[in-house]
């Protein structure tokens, strides 16, 4: 299983990290070129510098035999074109989307992506009591 | 016709004014306050300080019974998910996008998106401008 993530920041390096733990191919596409050489060091060679949004670059990820990519920056505006040029140009099968506006959930599914996933959403369902709960 | 435009740059500033002074009705939409500056003091269309990829302030804006809308800011990404919000959820007639890269720009026309890609039509009018 060949998975690509997008964005180098805590999310994006946590993630890439208990990918590989389990076993998993993962790149990991930073385009901060200092950012990429420290998760390089602490990762092991998985980093890829470069824009999620440039199609030439993401041509040479290997994206076309990817079966997952996760867009994990801090701009919901970057992962959208991100995963739907993943989606449009290179075929990959399933998209799965951080969004920090719990609307863009929603949206974001009408617009192709396969999944989102919004930690403003999760803390707000943290924060409400159960329905049905004790 | 009610119009929706979200950048209030040279461009936007440009378009808003001049539609306005054709007799429409248009609303503004920029993260930054300064922005409207650009307007002028006699621009008599509305002014709305938010994000234009988020649904609220598209709402704000009227976006819900807007005959037309372009996104217009210096963000391709930006400008092509305004562009979708207002198509695909707002269902709004007459959508226009900025996309500065010809690749992307490729992508979303194929997509159905209006698009104008200036880095495409300036290299080719300085293209042409020099073969005379």
């Amino acid at each position: 299983m060949y998975v690509i993530v997008i964005g180098g920041g805590k999310v994006g390096y946590y993630l890439s990290k208990h990918l590989l733990d389990r076993g998993y191919e993962v790149t990991l596409i930073e385009k901060d070129p200092r950012r990429a050489e420290v998760l390089n060091s602490v990762l092991g060679e998985i980093v890829m510098v470069g824009d999620g949004d440039e199609m030439a670059f993401l041509a040479t990820t290997g994206m076309e035999r990817a079966d997952v990519v996760v867009a994990v920056t801090g701009d919901d505006e970057d992962n959208l074109v991100a995963l739907q040029l993943a989606k449009e140009r290179f075929k990959v099968p399933r998209t799965i989307a951080r969004v920090n506006n719990p609307a863009n959930v929603s949206i974001f599914k009408m617009l192709g992506v396969d999944e989102a996933v919004s930690a403003t959403e999760v803390l707000l369902g943290a924060l409400e009591p159960k329905i049905g709960g004790q | 016709m009610k119009l929706v435009i979200v950048g209030c740059g040279r461009v936007g500033a440009m378009a808003a004014v001049a539609l306005s002074r054709a007799g429409h009705q248009v609303t503004v939409v920029d993260v930054n306050r300064r922005a409207f500056d650009r307007l002028g003091s006699d621009f008599t269309g509305e002014m709305i300080l938010g994000n234009g990829i988020d649904e609220d302030v598209l709402r704000q804006a009227g976006i819900e019974t807007a005959d037309g809308f372009a996104s217009l800011t210096n963000g391709d990404n930006r400008n092509i998910m305004a562009a979708q919000i207002a198509r695909e959820i707002f269902k709004v007639p007459r959508v226009i996008t900025r996309i500065y890269d010809p690749m992307r720009e490729d992508v979303y026309r194929e997509l159905g998106l209006d698009t104008v890609c200036p880095t495409l039509s300036g290299a080719k009018a300085i293209h042409a401008m020099l073969k005379e």
